[in-house]
C-alpha cells in the first residue's frame, strides 16, 4: 500500500522557485531517503510532507487522504529534527511524553509508551535528567524516543545524525534502520550525506535545485545513474566525467561509439572500475596518491583531464609515473552534455 | 600608542570600583548607623555607642508605615504582574508574527524607551484623571505597565528561541498560545527574572510620580510615605528618619543579598550586563 503521494508539487516563495513539480510515491513500511545537496529542496520536501509548509500547488496524500492543507497534527506524522529540537527545561521522560500529554492520551497509556521507548533506545537510566546532562547520541535517542510513542505511522527525519561524529553517526543509522523496520514505520529520512543514503535506504531520491533527478534504490542510482549529476553525486570517490576530446576517442576507438563527440557528450566512469593495463587504454601521469589503508585514491592527469581511480591496498606507484588506464565497455555511462541525462546502453549502440 | 599597560590599568580599574562602591555604601551605612543608636550618635561617630530599636519603635507609631509598606506591596506586585502579561503577549506578537506594520510598530515601542516618564506627568495626570482614578493604587502603575523595556528585552529573549523547538511543539499539536506558554514563556526564564528585579526595584523607588498622583494614606507608597515623614514641617530627627529609610530599603536589601547569585546569573543570561 502507497503510505505517501506528492503530485505536482510546487513551492515558490516570492519569485524563488523551491520545488518544481515533485511527484513521488513511498510505500508503507518503506524507508525513503531524500537526498541532495543544500539547498536542492530536500528539507523543503519534508516540510511540505510534514505540514510546516504547505505547497504552492499540487497535492500531497498520507494514508490515501488529502492533507495538502491540513495543519501537521491532523496529519498522522511524527518528526525528528536535526538539531533534536528537546525543551532545554523538561526532563527526558517529559521530552518524551510531550506529544501525548498534549493530546491527552491516557496517563497509563502514557506510561507504558515511554517504558517501551525507553527500553527499545536503552535511555531507561536517564529519564530524569534534562537534555544538557545527556551526550549528543542519547539527545538523538531521546528525540527518537519522541517519535516512537507518537505511534504513527509515518515518521520524518530531517538530518537527524548530521550533528553527531562519524563513528556515532554509523551506530546510530544502523540503530534507526533495525527500529524502523522493527516496527514497520513508513520513514522519510533527509540527508546530504550519500553513504548515509545509501546504507539505509529502501529508494532513494536525488535531488537537484528543487527537481528530482532519479528515484529508484540505492543499486539502481549507483549501477545506472540517469544523470552525470547522479553518477557524481553517489559514490565516493564520485564517478569520473569525462569529455570526449581526441585523446579518450581513440584510446577506446573499440568500445566507444564513434558518433558522440566532445561537445555534446560526456563519459562517465566509476573510479573504481578504472584498471591498470600494460597495453591498452589511455595513457597517464600520476598526479596525486592518497592512501586511505583499505584502498589507495589516485589521482591521474591526460590531456586537459583529470581522473580518479581507485586500487586496493597500497600501491607501489610514485606522483610523476606514466600508466595507462583501462575499463570495461559495460563500465561506460554516457551523457547528454546539454540536459545531463543519460544516453541508452552503450552496447546497443542506439544514439541518435 | 598606549599609555598604560595592563597591571597599570587593572589596578586604576580596581581602585575606581572601590571608590565608587564606599561612595554608594556611605549613605547606606550612615543610615544603619543612625538607625540604630540614639539620637545623639546620629551625627557623631563612637564604636561603643550604645544600640538601641527605639528609632524603629517610635517611626513604626508615628506614620502608618505597616500601611505604606502594604501599599508598595500591592504597587509592585500589580505592576509587574500586569507587566508580565502586556510584555509577553506584545512580545509574542513582535518576536513571532509577521503582520502589517509591524516594524513600525516595533519602532514606536522603542521609540518610548527614549521619553523619560517625568516629562508626562501633566499629562498622565490629566488621563488619570479623566480616568476617576486620582490617589488609587492603580494610578500609580497604570502609566509603567505596558513597559517598553519589557517588550524589548522580552522579545530579543525569544527571537533566540530557535524555529525547531516552535515546529516540535506544532507537530505535536499545541495552539499558539500553547507554544508562547510551553515552550517561550519557560525558556525566557532568566529574562523574566531579570526584568521582574529591575521593575520591581525601579517602582519599589519610585518617588515623583506616586507623590503628584497620591494624596492619602490609603494609596500612598512608602517612599512618598517617608518624604512626607521626613518633611522639615515635622521636625527633623535624623535617628527616625534612617530608621524608617532603612525600614523602607530593608525587605528590597534583603531580597537582593538571597537571590543574589540568581540575579547575576540571570542577568548574564538574559543578556543584559
Amino acid at each position: 500500500m502507497t503510505a505517501i503521494i506528492l503530485k505536482d508539487v510546487d513551492k515558490s516563495w516570492g519569485s524563488f522557485q523551491a520545488l518544481n513539480g515533485i511527484n513521488f510515491q513511498c510505500d508503507e513500511g518503506k524507508l525513503l531517503v531524500l537526498l541532495g545537496p543544500s539547498g536542492c529542496g530536500k528539507s523543503t520536501t519534508l516540510r511540505l510532507i510534514a505540514g510546516l509548509e504547505t505547497p504552492t500547488s499540487g497535492t500531497i496524500e498520507i494514508g490515501g487522504k488529502d492533507v495538502s492543507y491540513l495543519p501537521p497534527v491532523k496529519r498522522n506524522i511524527s518528526m525528528v529534527f536535526q538539531n533534536y529540537a528537546l525543551f532545554p527545561h523538561l526532563s527526558v521522560a517529559q521530552n518524551i511524553l510531550f506529544g501525548l500529554k498534549a493530546r491527552k492520551v491516557p496517563k497509563p497509556e502514557q506510561k507504558k509508551r515511554l517504558e517501551n521507548a525507553a527500553d527499545l533506545l536503552g535511555l531507561s537510566n536517564f529519564l530524569n535528567r534534562k537534555p544538557a546532562q545527556l551526550s549528543g547520541g542519547q539527545r538523538q535517542r531521546v528525540a527518537l524516543g519522541r517519535s516512537i510513542v507518537a505511534q504513527v505511522s509515518v515518521c520524518l527525519m530531517d538530518e537527524p545524525l548530521s550533528n553527531l561524529d562519524a563513528k556515532l553517526r554509523q551506530e546510530m543509522r544502523q540503530e534507526i534502520r533495525s527500529l524502523q523496520q522493527r516496527l514497520k514505520m513508513t520513514m522519510v529520512y533527509v540527508t546530504h550525506d550519500q553513504v548515509e543514503a545509501m546504507t539505509i535506504a529502501d529508494k532513494i531520491i536525488l535531488m537537484k535545485d528543487g527537481l528530482i533527478e532519479q528515484h529508484g534504490t540505492p543499486e539502481a542510482l549507483y549501477n545506472r545513474p540517469e544523470t552525470a549529476f547522479t553518477g557524481n553525486f553517489i559514490g565516493n570517490p564520485p564517478m569520473n566525467i569525462l569529455t570526449p576530446d581526441t585523446l579518450l576517442m581513440e584510446a577506446f576507438s573499440a568500445i566507444l561509439p564513434a558518433r558522440i563527440s566532445a561537445e555534446f557528450h560526456q563519459v562517465g566512469v566509476r573510479p573504481e572500475n578504472i584498471r591498470i593495463s600494460e597495453n591498452r587504454g589511455i595513457k597517464a601521469q600520476i598526479e596525486t596518491i592518497e592512501y586511505l589503508g583499505a584502498d589507495t585514491l589516485i589521482l591521474c592527469r591526460f590531456g586537459q583531464q583529470n581522473i580518479i581511480l581507485t586500487v586496493k591496498g597500497k600501491t607501489h606507484l610514485c606522483v610523476g609515473d606514466p600508466l595507462r588506464l583501462d575499463w570495461k565497455q559495460d563500465h561506460i555511462h554516457l551523457f547528454d552534455t546539454a540536459s545531463g541525462k543519460r544516453l541508452g546502453n552503450v552496447e546497443k549502440d542506439n544514439l541518435s | 600608542m598606549r599609555f598604560w599597560d595592563n597591571g597599570t590599568r587593572d589596578t586604576l580599574v580596581t581602585a575606581g570600583a572601590w571608590i565608587l562602591g564606599i561612595l554608594w555604601l556611605m549613605p547606606v551605612l550612615f543610615a544603619f548607623w543612625s538607625a540604630f543608636h540614639p539620637a545623639e550618635f546620629s551625627t557623631s561617630f563612637e564604636l561603643f555607642a550604645p544600640l538601641t530599636l527605639e528609632n524603629f519603635t517610635r517611626a513604626w507609631s508615628y506614620a502608618p508605615f505597616p500601611r505604606y509598606l502594604m501599599n508598595t506591596f500591592i504597587l509592585v506586585t500589580l505592576i509587574l504582574g500586569v507587566q508580565f502579561v502586556l510584555c509577553t503577549l506584545a512580545a509574542y506578537g513582535f518576536a513571532r508574527f509577521d503582520f502589517f506594520g509591524r516594524d513600525a510598530i516595533f519602532a514606536l515601542v522603542l521609540l518610548q524607551l527614549m521619553i523619560m516618564p517625568e516629562v508626562l506627568l501633566v499629562e498622565n495626570y490629566r488621563t488619570i484623571s479623566n480616568l476617576g482614578l486620582l490617589d488609587t493604587i492603580p494610578a500609580i502603575g497604570l502609566p509603567y505597565m505596558a513597559s517598553a523595556f519589557g517588550i524589548f528585552l522580552l522579545r530579543q529573549s525569544f527571537k533566540t528561541i530557535p524555529n525547531e523547538l516552535v515546529e516540535a511543539a506544532q507537530v505535536e499539536g499545541i495552539s499558539s498560545l500553547g507554544i508562547l506558554w510551553k515552550v517561550y514563556v519557560p525558556l525566557a526564564r532568566p529574562t523574566y527574572i531579570a526584568y521582574g528585579l529591575v521593575s520591581v526595584s525601579y517602582h519599589w523607588n519610585n518617588f515623583l510620580w506616586p507623590l503628584v498622583v497620591t494624596s492619602s494614606v490609603g494609596s500612598r507608597p512608602l517612599t512618598v510615605g517617608l518624604a512626607i515623614f521626613g518633611a522639615p514641617e515635622s521636625g527633623v530627627d535624623w535617628s527616625i528618619i534612617t530608621a524608617a529609610t532603612v525600614m523602607t530599603m530593608a525587605p528590597l536589601l534583603v531580597a537582593f543579598i538571597l537571590f543574589q547569585r540568581q540575579f547575576v546569573q540571570s542577568f548574564m543570561h538574559s543578556g543584559i550586563k
